[in-house]
């Protein structure tokens, strides 16, 4: 989706930090300074397309996921994305299965070059699974030409698998998300709950959002009021 | 060149502008689409759903869907209001709580030949549900 207006009823605003706005695909990644998407896919292709995110929760693994599978996609390759629940040690027979249907989505065949994979397996959660699971996916891509894109929270257990990109949050840029990105919040939430939001939850960027959405919950009426004239003391 | 896209003006308007229905009800209305070249256009689609939002993960529901194709209708004019309707269901109905809510909405999609598409909505509120309230708002 690339562009949304919306048109409410005067009974209700739509708090900007819900999941509808904020997941992941709703919301591109912010990129450091001189870093792209259309760069990191280069170096993902550049590593013989095995590659891994790394970064604590919720520093944004699924939603630079989320940026890069559009352009994956356009070169042609189909993308299966599985995510693992927690306690998940291991990768379940029929889950491999489901995946083997998928194949190369029809382009023009002059626009595929030959070591362009059949599909993309993304793997959220990879560190969950058990060295013998990890050995199976990975002996199951090779066998099937598909390129193995995994995020984990730290290096341990990445085996051969190369890091492609380390997500960190920083308080500027949920600043910026809050203040540029999300449609609009109305001036209910100020610069510096943001940063107690940010700081509160250790760093991570999706319960700090989660945290204002509340927020912006407890104070949604009186700005409704406010809009309607009525005198209210904030 | 590189052509500049412009973003398509959609335009949803509910009969008689009325936004609380009843179950059981007719909700009809018309849409209209603007500023994109009728040749940029592969589909439009037209819904009227049902979604959650909260911090969870989404529901959602397809109470009516049409699909206009371009290629199907090469007369289609889409400066033209066309017109939707349908008899809303029983359930769900629009629920504004804290942390989940459900929203009612027509949707209209418009997908451009490039792969890009657009939507506006027009939210709309099934029942009467009261609204809840938050705790402990207005602290600032």
């Amino acid at each position: 989706m690339n562009a949304i207006t919306s048109e409410t009823p005067n009974r209700r605003l739509t708090n900007p930090f819900a999941t509808r706005w904020v997941r992941p695909g709703a919301m591109a990644y912010l990129f450091p300074q001189g870093r792209t998407a259309a760069e990191i896919v280069r170096q993902f292709q550049a590593n013989d397309w095995r590659s891994a995110i790394v970064g604590p929760h919720g520093s944004g693994k699924s939603t630079l996921v989320a940026t890069i599978i559009p352009l994956i996609e356009q070169m042609g390759i189909a993308v299966r994305r599985i995510s693992l629940h927690d306690g998940q040690r291991r990768f379940p027979a029929d889950l491999l299965q489901q995946c083997l249907p998928i194949s190369r989505r029809e382009v023009p065949s002059d626009e595929i070059s030959n070591s362009t994979p059949r599909a993309l397996l993304v793997i959220d959660g990879y560190e969950q699974l058990t060295w013998w699971s990890r050995h199976r996916l990975s002996a199951c891509c090779r066998r099937n030409e598909w390129a193995l894109l995994v995020t984990a929270h730290a290096d341990s257990g990445l085996g051969k698998i190369p890091v492609l990109f380390r997500t960190a949050a920083s308080l500027p840029t949920v600043q910026h998300l809050v203040d540029d990105m999300l449609p609009s919040h109305y001036g209910l939430i100020h610069a510096d709950e943001v940063a107690a939001a940010f700081n509160d939850h250790g760093g991570n960027v999706r319960e700090t959002l989660f945290a204002l959405y509340h927020l912006f919950e407890q104070r949604r009426n009186t700005y409704g009021k406010q809009r309607a004239g009525e005198s209210v003391r904030l | 060149m590189i052509k500049a896209l412009r973003q398509p003006l959609i335009s949803i308007q509910i009969d008689r502008g009325q936004q609380v229905f009843g179950s059981g009800e007719v909700l009809a209305g018309a849409f209209q689409i603007d500023a994109v070249d009728h040749a940029d256009v592969r589909v439009v689609e037209t819904s009227v759903l049902w979604f959650t939002e909260g911090t969870g993960d989404e529901d959602m529901g397809v109470h009516y869907f049409e699909r206009l194709s371009v290629d199907d209708v090469p007369e289609l004019n889409l400066q033209e209001r066309r017109r939707f309707q349908t008899v809303l269901p029983n359930s769900p109905l629009s629920y504004e709580g804290v942390s989940v809510k459900i929203c009612w909405c027509v949707r209209v999609r418009v997908f451009l030949r490039q792969g890009r598409d657009f939507v506006a909505e027009r939210a709309f509120q099934l029942g009467n549900i009261p609204l809840v309230q938050a705790e402990g708002m207005a602290t600032i």
